[in-house]
């Protein structure tokens, strides 16, 4: 077997959990990281941690990130990310990598975890995001961690000019959407980042009232009246039952041409992107409306 | 005297099924008056009730009737075949012949490029099982007969579950767990016109074989001397069933327990010929996934119930109950 990490390592087991725990420590400190030499090789388990770290590092300064980036996150970084070297998140990838920071999910398995501890590797732990300040809260957060920190305030101010150009420039009668990805899969409801970026666009988010309820049948999106569907886009070309249920002969005869899809990982992930998602979304919102006709 | 008796059984389930599909109609997420649904029914509109009625709870409804007519029919033919009253198109393979077939249509992404891939993969996959079962339990009387379809039906599922592990869409072991539970939400008429040509031939099929199994109920010499032959007779009950079950299934995901309960529901009324029990089995099917379908929009539940979930519940207890009888029937 070739761990990189060997004997030399496991002497001094319980000295390196001590210092894995002094470094997240000082990591969860503000400013705690700053005198320190910043992380060369960061590597990601998180596809959210995927986009952020794309839009905050050269590509040589990351280790590696999930294979889910190669094909579900943002496409315009999808390139970007199939240069870099892929993990599956196993324990085995983490150790042969010899990260110098590992930025993960909240749901990273308690195994991943103790194994990071014992070869003294800081981890970081992503928070899920569900609105701007969020958004701004963790940009920053992981901007100070791979000591980034000027990078990340200009993707942020960059963001807080087109929220603000959104906002002066809303359509005085919202659209009308509803998201929903085929029978008996959930819609957004209203404490989500998906309906931030939707109110931001100037859309209004009908299935707030149904997101209590986990599904939300055909007669149930007919009664709501929405101008748009939107479809989260993870897998959504890969054969399914749910995209036959989207497929539905009525949706597809009142909805030819006001049916979107969206990258999950822009609409779910907390980037400073969003901002630019709900830019997008705007022009095709009303152009939807347009090509709709008034009703 | 049995005609007697079978006439205003018929009359009854005739009317039952025609008070329950009217109850179909009425019953969904959204309240619609019974004024709005006739309306709807009346003159087609683009209004939310005409919608909701004619492309909607409409085809759900005649979607129940035929798989439910199908299940129940299967049911008898089977039972009638075998001479054992546990046959059923679930517990010979069929259906999970026929889930295997529509999972790998739908997966392989082979039913998005054409549409009539997945009824015809699904009534392949139920032939499949069905001769496979038939085969291996040939000759060695009910109870092989039973457990190859024992057999069949775990292979069946462990094809099911290889090609969903195989699947490139992460999210394929959830959805099919669900979609084989069974479902009639948010069908249309694309799906009634995709399977109900090979359920309707399935079942004049099956219904055909009424006379053979009455003899056969006196025993296979005795059919035979009758000048009842007996392979084209399991070959035309394998293809009946086959057509029917496997385009019903590829539609709405396997629902048990209608075939078996539906001809046990009937029997007491119409003696055990099994021809005389075709016919009422069939709409007693019909009637029971009406019930089940409307059930499952009706019971407050967040979550809208799976047909399987219901039909099993309420299955079990007479399958148990079935078994005791059968316990004192004969000791």
């Amino acid at each position: 077997m070739s761990f990189p990490i060997g004997p030399a390592h496991s002497v001094s087991r319980g000295a390196g959990a001590l210092i894995a725990a002094a470094a997240c420590l000082l990591l969860a400190l503000p400013g705690g990281a700053g005198a320190q030499e910043p992380p060369r090789r960061i590597l990601s388990l998180n596809l959210c941690a995927d986009q952020l770290l794309l839009a905050l590092l050269p590509p040589e300064r990351i280790v590696s990130l999930t294979w889910l980036s190669r094909s579900e996150g943002d496409p315009d970084l999808v390139p970007l990310a199939r240069r870099i070297a892929a993990n599956h998140g196993t324990a085995e990838e983490v150790l042969a990598a010899q990260p110098d920071l590992v930025i993960a999910g909240t749901y990273t398995t308690s195994a991943t975890r103790r194994l990071l501890a014992r070869t003294a590797t800081p981890l970081l732990e992503l928070p899920a995001v569900q609105d701007w300040a969020g958004i701004r809260r963790v940009t920053r957060q992981v901007a100070r961690a791979v000591g980034a920190e000027a990078r990340g305030a200009a993707l942020l101010s960059q963001m807080d000019a087109t929220l603000a150009a959104l906002a002066r420039t809303r359509p005085a009668d919202p659209v009308r959407v509803i998201s929903w990805g085929g029978g008996g899969s959930d819609v957004p409801g209203r404490d989500t980042l998906f309906d931030q970026i939707l109110t931001a666009a100037g859309g209004e988010n009908l299935g707030a009232p149904l997101a209590g309820r986990a599904s939300v049948d055909l007669e149930q999106l007919l009664q709501a009246r929405p101008e748009v569907l939107m479809r989260g886009s993870a897998y959504a070309a890969m054969p399914a039952v749910r995209n036959q249920a989207a497929a539905h002969r009525l949706i597809q005869r009142l909805y030819p041409q006001a049916q979107l899809t969206y990258p999950e990982a822009l609409y779910g992930c907390g980037v400073p992107k969003a901002a630019q998602a709900a830019l997008a979304l705007r022009a095709q919102l009303l152009a939807a409306r347009a090509a709709r006709g008034p009703r | 005297m049995r005609g007697q008796r079978r006439a205003p059984l018929l009359g009854l389930l005739l009317a039952a099924l025609a008070a329950l599909f009217v109850l179909s109609l009425l019953s969904g997420r959204v309240w619609l008056s019974a004024a709005q649904v006739w309306d709807a029914l009346r003159s087609p509109s683009d209004q939310l009730p005409s919608l909701i009625v004619r492309e909607l709870r409409l085809p759900r409804a005649v979607l129940a009737c035929l798989v439910g007519a199908t299940l129940g029919l299967a049911g008898a033919v089977l039972q009638g075949l075998t001479r054992n009253p546990l046959a059923e198109p679930g517990l010979l393979g069929v259906s999970s012949g026929a889930a295997l077939g529509a999972v790998l249509a739908i997966y392989t992404g082979l039913a998005t490029a054409l549409p009539l891939a997945t009824p015809v993969l699904g009534l392949l996959g139920a032939f499949a099982a069905a001769l496979l079962t038939l085969t291996l339990g040939r000759g060695g009387g009910v109870l092989v007969l039973i457990l190859a379809g024992a057999a069949v039906s775990g292979l069946m599922l462990a094809g099911t579950a290889l090609a969903l592990n195989l699947a490139p869409n992460p999210y394929a072991a959830y959805e099919i767990s669900m979609w084989l539970l069974g479902s009639l939400a948010d069908k249309s008429w694309d799906h009634v016109l995709l399977a109900a040509p090979f359920i309707v031939a399935g079942l004049l099929l099956l219904a055909s074989t009424g006379r053979a199994l009455d003899a056969l109920g006196l025993g296979e010499v005795q059919a035979e001397s009758l000048g009842i032959d007996l392979a084209r007779v399991r070959a035309v009950v394998l293809v009946g069933t086959a057509l029917s079950v496997g385009a019903a299934t590829s539609v709405t995901g396997a629902i048990g327990f209608i075939g078996l309960l539906a001809p046990h529901l009937v029997r007491p009324f119409v003696g055990h010929e099994p021809r005389q029990v075709l016919l009422p089995a069939a709409l007693a099917g019909a009637l029971l996934l009406l019930a089940a379908d409307i059930g499952t929009r009706l019971l407050p539940f967040e979550q809208e119930l799976k047909l399987g979930v219901l039909t099993g519940l309420t299955g079990t207890p007479f399958f148990l109950w079935l078994v005791l009888r059968l316990r004192r029937v004969a000791p």
